[in-house]
């Protein structure tokens, strides 16, 4: 069976305004490869769809073999305005999770 | 000079448990122990605070904090730094020197960071030349929002720790300087480190450790992905830092704490709430996150170094609050068999409330609780076998509103539901509509912004 981003990273989410912040790590240095290729600005607006307005960037980081995946107006206006119940976008960036790894 | 300081995390917002904070001042034999109590909307619920009573406006737990600790820190030799003055951090302060005398505790020297308020000099401003452009979404129509500011700060460097402390004080309270300033500011201070081009890669390190640990158990096992491998989280050890002359820093815990600190701990809060992780941008300076090694180097000890960064830019962040109308909203929840089913009777049920009611809303948003509140768009649906089988759903419905009024009869559409609801409805306390305070961050230039330390004794 095809393995999911779950399978080979950690992710932390949250939030700077309006701006969701999720940053996935890889488990083993073996998978961050992986990680590299399966996350792109792309999926992670195809995942989303509505909820996430603006540009998407990944942003690699070597040293400790992680991504981190920058939102913007992906909270509904932010914190504070939001309507959505996950205002400061801790839960959001784990839907990244489900990306099927690019082998 | 000193070859190594030790800081202990002691809070990671207004609202963080202070056991752990009294327990790594007890056993962390500590040079300062920091506390932030600042999230990006604090200042303005500060300020309406203190527009009631203008004796209020600062962080209540600083103080309350602050008097607890302080007969243990004086005792030990620990300085205790933060950010807890909010926008009335001299009434705070005049409170920590009474509270103080009130224990005896003379001679203790408090020193008191003043400057980031701008919400009085924001016309002036704007006549010289200052747009305050939307930093985020590049509006540049600032005019749109200036007639219903709350508060207007600047994220203001360690520039007054640093003097603060050079003056003696035992305890520095400050409004808003950034969270990381309250680690980077004793960090200089011991080691005589300036703003300038000789210590940016050191500076550039203090902030890096200060991002770590500034969310204190958020870099010991909080909030963490291997939430099942943390040990004995509802007593975790906050973190404590040794931070070596050469810009270097071991990161661990009290012995015998829970939670762990290991590489993905620290990892994780790396990553955390960052953008481009070679621009880590802090008033006092820019970190490259992509630059630094980590490495373990005994139980609960993460060692961090080759931090490379760059000099402070010559622009400070400013969040600006002002009022953005009322959220109205209301949940319900609804019982196996056909939960689901229920759920989208209620959801049409509410729609034509809304239509009785005459609702003028701005934007209507519904959830439903267990399928795509969290995920929204990104969350599958289950296939229709598994949907008629669901245990319970739930209906959440949030509006906003420019007015108080439109948003309350969201709470009684919501109530209508009792009756008027599919069988089975149930129901919590209804919510009452709450006023919003939308944030504007922009960049200003820094010569308008001046702090002023002081320093009070008891």
């Amino acid at each position: 069976m095809a393995r999911l981003l779950r399978d080979i990273c950690y992710i932390r989410s949250g939030d700077k305004g309006d701006v969701c912040t999720a940053g996935l790590i890889a488990k083993t240095p073996q998978d961050y490869p992986f990680l590299v290729k399966t996350v792109t600005p792309e999926k992670v607006k195809q995942i989303y769809g509505e909820w996430v307005q603006g540009p998407v960037h990944c942003y690699r980081m070597d040293n400790i073999q992680a991504v981190v995946v920058v939102m913007k107006h992906a909270l509904g206006g932010g914190a504070t305005r939001t309507l959505r119940l996950d205002q400061t976008g801790k839960a959001m960036g784990h839907a990244l999770l489900r990306l099927p790894v690019v082998a | 000079m000193k070859q190594k300081v030790r800081l202990g995390s002691g809070s990671g917002f207004w609202g963080d448990g202070m056991d752990p904070a009294m327990e790594v001042l007890e056993k962390g034999n500590l040079d300062y122990l920091c506390f932030d109590f600042l999230a990006e909307l604090s200042m303005a619920l500060l300020q309406r605070q203190k527009l009631k009573n203008p004796q209020a406006g600062y962080v209540p737990d600083a103080i309350h904090y602050m008097k607890a600790m302080m007969p243990m820190a004086r005792e030990v030799g620990t300085k205790l730094i933060s950010n807890g003055g909010g926008v009335n951090p001299r009434a705070a302060a005049e409170r920590i020197v009474g509270d103080a005398r009130a224990l005896g505790l003379e001679r203790t020297k408090v020193g008191l960071i003043e400057g980031d308020d701008i919400l009085s000099k924001i016309e002036e401003m704007l006549q010289a030349g200052v747009t305050f452009a939307n930093m985020e979404t590049g509006d540049t129509t600032f005019s749109a929002v200036k007639d219903r500011i709350v508060s207007a700060n600047a994220y203001t460097d360690s520039t007054g720790i640093i003097e603060a402390l050079r003056g003696g004080c035992d305890i520095v309270i400050a409004g808003r300087v950034s969270d990381n300033a309250v680690y980077v500011g004793p960090v200089m201070h011991e080691f005589g480190w300036r703003h300038d081009s000789q210590h940016v890669d050191k500076i550039a390190a203090a902030i890096a450790v200060g991002h770590i640990v500034e969310c204190a158990a958020g870099c010991t096992g909080g909030m963490s992905s291997r939430f099942a491998e943390m040990p004995h989280m509802g007593r975790v050890g906050f973190p404590i830092v040794d931070f070596f002359a050469d810009g270097s820093a071991d990161i661990s815990k009290v012995p015998g704490s829970g939670g762990r600190v290991d590489q993905f701990t620290v990892k994780e809060h790396l990553v955390y709430e960052i953008s481009d992780p070679r621009s880590y941008l802090m008033p006092d300076g820019i970190a490259d996150f992509t630059s630094l090694k980590l490495e373990e180097v005994g139980a609960d000890r993460v060692h961090i170094s080759e931090v490379r960064g760059r000099a402070a830019p010559d622009t400070l962040k400013v969040v600006i609050g002002y009022q953005d109308g009322w959220i109205g909203e209301s949940i319900a929840f609804f019982p196996w068999p056909h939960a689901y089913e229920r759920t989208l009777k209620a959801k049409e049920t509410m729609l034509e409330r809304f239509e009785r009611l005459k609702l003028n809303a701005d934007q209507i948003h519904f959830d439903f609780i267990g399928l795509n509140t969290l995920h929204g768009p990104g969350a599958p649906m289950p296939d229709v076998d598994a949907l008629a089988e669901l245990n319970e759903v739930g209906l959440r419905c949030a509006v906003k509103t420019k007015t108080a009024e439109e948003a309350e009869k969201v709470r009684r559409a919501g109530a209508h539901l009792w009756i008027m609801g599919p069988g089975g409805t149930s129901f919590g306390t209804p919510i009452k509509p709450r006023p919003v305070v939308a944030l504007w961050p922009t960049l200003i230039p820094r010569e308008f912004v001046h702090q002023k330390v002081a320093i009070l004794e008891a």
